[in-house]
């Protein structure tokens, strides 16, 4: 059987609500993973990464240590 | 000193190239925006030049506004902020430059081909594949600059601005490649490989991708990066930018079919696209919240600096052309807007207040730094913030006036059930104090360039005789890194809750890219597979047939003039459209369409049924005068077409390609020139019949009156095919 021919015989018509389903279902995992209260300091340091044009966020230098 | 730190400079003297580019070629884009917005309101403004008229100049202004003006202002930002970011200098300077001249070129390119009439016909998408494969290649060498640039960074992580950079340069290479797929015909001609319903489907996938991830991630980009600067404080909220960042990449992909609801796509697609324009709303206005946000406890600031003045309005702009987008993706809204002014108001709310005002902002920003200097006129610059604003305003009140009388006008009905305006122009006519008011607006937005640009010369002319070029210290990154324990939840939910999985992505750029790139192809294989695959989307109709030689370079002088531009080609299923034009448009009428020509706009009316409607004679007459014929008429002559004489030799190559493309050509493939010659001697004696000029049978017009009265004729008059010369 061609791939076409299955493709055909697959019926999309509940496609478009399926996808809905599946992409609002990713949505609330990836909601729930980012906005669990953690890590507080690293997302703070990570947004302060465009104010310094000279000094990296990670590592900070003053940890001597590039690794 | 730490033996491990390593000296560089950034390198700002390719900043300052795209910098003074994005200036040039916006005045020239929006110049020429002005000019043809001059020529609806009245057509004496193309001159009766050829290469000034309408259809040609159009595609040149937006091609010149987004990729010309957007594109270089893109890469200003991204060549300042990725290098602070990255801390490093970019990867090599010779591809700098070559990515930046090459650029140029292809702009020059754009900027000659398009008003001589080389065109693919496809929206955003016109110019033709000898300049495509340079936009390939120089894509390519801007990608390996970027890349090479990140692999040697000494910043371990990779910041939000970066992501949706990488997001725009791997999405907008698989776009511009298969989009533009095509056989050429000639130095300066080719055929998509994909025809009608096809053809549409992938136009639209990239078209509306092309405004997600050229003018959209690459200036959300800028947005995370200049914003904090600007303002001196960080984004909003981090954790926000990676909700946005993945949703917009997952979500964008899909909503292509929106621009297509109620025409031949398969009814499938257009719900799917539909569906997820809608879901975009969400991430564009988590987006849009985390910019204003950034300036809490700072908009104080606002008042008295214009670069922020700029940057607010431009993402709450962002904020309102992402909330109309949705709207107008719900089909019984979209049957309302489509083919009106309100979609050119819609894009205009987006480009000149989104992309032009952020760019603004940033190159205010940018000027003094990269210059050294102080700039020129801080309140030369609040008054451009004013004029911009209040142009963008009277433009797009003014359309959007345009967009709903219109639309109304075409679907209303009087008393006895019969349209209450069956002739088209009373439409346009009742548009004209609005595109004078359109006109006006875009001479505020036009003037305050204008004054952006001396205000950068004179800034530039009080630049010191050398730059300064800072060293900057900074250590390697190790090869032997390994994630720090408290950094690494133990236990896959514990990783999980802790958004830990997107903190390991952020370092490993490969992997980052990776991840962008499944989500961008994955969404795109969902919805090409079955619209390629799937044998019921494009019923077949018996009675159509490839278009004869000579029609088809009749439908090559059409794509040269870029009727296309005003006309559309598809009756949808709305009664108000069949009442108006005939029977609605079937998928199997375009399987010989290479490319599709269904149109976006209704400047004027639709010529999917045009065939048979006038005789020979009253086309040479519109085309040579539309005027004569109609005197409220707003569509410019095209007294070339009748003096112009056709190529017929020229014809074998075009029919060839076709062949080749799987149109079934017969005794054309070896007789194209003469059986063109056939049916043009047989439309010139009809016009003489009629009383027409006798020396047609030569010259452009005829195979265009050949190609126009073929228009619909398949499907009305079943087996009819056309009169002289058919394969």
């Amino acid at each position: 059987m061609r791939l076409s021919e299955i493709m055909s015989h697959a019926g999309l018509s509940g496609y478009a609500e399926v996808a809905l389903v599946l992409f609002l279902i990713a949505f609330l995992l990836i909601a729930v993973s980012v906005f669990a209260p953690s890590r507080k300091r690293e997302f703070d340091a990570a947004s302060r990464m465009p104010l310094d044009d000279v000094h990296p966020q990670f590592p900070r230098p003053t940890s001597g240590d590039a690794s | 000193m730490n033996p491990q730190l390593e000296s560089f400079r950034y390198d700002d003297a390719i900043v300052r190239k795209f910098l003074w580019a994005t200036f040039v070629w916006g005045l020239i884009g929006m110049t020429v925006g002005l000019l043809i917005a001059l020529q609806l309101a009245n057509p004496a403004f193309n001159f009766g030049i050829p290469w000034l008229s309408f259809g040609r100049l159009r595609p040149l202004h937006t091609n010149a506004v987004i990729f010309a003006f957007a594109g270089n202002a893109f890469f200003t930002g991204a060549y300042y902020s990725s290098q602070r970011l990255l801390k490093a200098r970019m990867f090599s300077d010779v591809l700098s430059k070559l990515h930046f001249y090459g650029w140029q070129l292809i702009i020059v390119c754009a900027a000659v081909t398009l008003p001589l009439g080389f065109t693919q016909a496809k929206e955003y998408a016109e110019l033709e594949w000898p300049i495509d494969i340079l936009i390939a290649v120089v894509w390519i060498i801007f990608a390996v600059n970027f890349f090479g640039t990140i692999a040697k960074r000494r910043e371990r992580h990779l910041y939000v601005a970066l992501w949706f950079y990488i997001a725009s340069i791997v999405t907008v290479a698989i776009l511009h490649i298969f989009n533009n797929l095509s056989i050429p015909a000639g130095p300066l001609k080719s055929y998509s490989i994909y025809a009608g319903v096809q053809d549409a489907f992938m136009q639209w996938w990239y078209g509306h991708n092309a405004v997600a991830f050229f003018l959209t991630t690459p200036f959300l980009g800028l947005m995370y990066y200049f914003l904090p600067k600007a303002a001196d404080r960080p984004v909003f909220s981090y954790r926000l930018s990676i909700l946005h960042f993945w949703t917009i990449v997952f979500l964008y992909i899909w909503a292509g079919p929106h621009h297509l609801h109620y025409t031949a796509l398969p009814e499938w697609a257009s719900t799917l696209g539909m569906i997820f324009s809608v879901m975009l709303w969400m991430p564009s206005w988590g987006g849009m919240i985390n910019g204003l946000l950034t300036l809490r406890g700072a908009w104080r600031k606002v008042v008295e600096d214009p670069v922020l003045k700029f940057f607010v309005v431009a993402v709450t702009a962002y904020g309102m052309s992402t909330f109309e987008g949705p709207m107008l993706s719900v089909k019984s809204v979209n049957a309302l807007a489509h083919y009106t002014d309100w979609i050119i108001a819609h894009v205009h709310t987006g480009a000149l207040g989104w992309n032009g005002l952020l760019t603004f902002g940033m190159i205010y920003w940018l000027a003094p730094r990269l210059f050294q200097t102080k700039l020129h006129s801080q309140k030369m610059a609040e008054v451009h913030f004013w004029l911009a604003t209040f142009g963008i305003i009277l433009y797009v009140t003014a359309i959007y006036s345009a967009g709903l009388t219109q639309g109304l006008m075409w679907r209303a009905y009087d008393a006895t059930g019969r349209l209450e305006y069956p002739a088209f122009i009373e439409t346009v006519v009742r548009l004209m104090p609005m595109y004078w008011l359109r006109a006006l607006g875009g001479s505020l937005y036009l003037s305050g360039m204008v004054l952006f640009g001396y205000n950068l010369v004179r800034t530039w002319k009080t630049r010191p005789a050398t730059y300064d070029e800072p060293v900057i210290q900074a250590a390697a990154l190790g090869k032997d890194y390994r994630e720090a324990a408290t950094a690494k939840p133990a236990g896959a939910l514990a990783r999980f809750t802790q958004a830990a999985w997107h903190r390991t992505w952020e370092r490993l750029p490969v992997t980052f890219t990776v991840m962008v790139a499944v989500a961008v192809i994955v969404a795109s294989l969902f919805e090409i597979l079955p619209t390629f695959l799937i044998r019921s989307n494009v019923p077949t109709i018996a009675s159509v047939k490839p278009y004869t030689p000579l029609e088809l370079a009749g439908r090559d002088v059409y794509i040269r003039e870029g009727c296309f531009n005003c006309h559309s080609q598809m009756i949808r299923p709305l009664r108000y459209e069949t009442d108006r034009y005939g029977e609605y448009s079937k998928p199997g009428e375009f399987v010989y369409d290479h490319p599709f020509l269904w149109g976006s706009r209704r400047i004027g009316p639709d010529l999917a049924r045009e065939g048979g409607k006038y005789p020979d004679l009253w086309h040479v007459r519109h085309m040579r005068q539309p005027r004569d014929i109609s005197p409220q008429s707003i569509m410019p002559a095209y007294p070339w077409m009748l003096t112009n004489t056709l190529d017929f030799n020229g014809i074998q190559r075009k029919v060839d390609v076709m062949a080749m493309l799987g149109v079934p050509y017969g005794d054309a493939l070896n007789n194209a020139p003469a059986m063109a010659r056939a049916q043009a001697d047989s439309i010139s004696a009809a016009i003489v019949a009629s009383g027409g000029p006798g020396d047609l049978a030569d010259k452009e017009i005829v195979a265009l009156v050949a190609y126009l009265q073929r228009l619909g004729r398949d499907v009305s008059a079943p087996g009819a095919v056309s009169s002289a010369g058919g394969p």
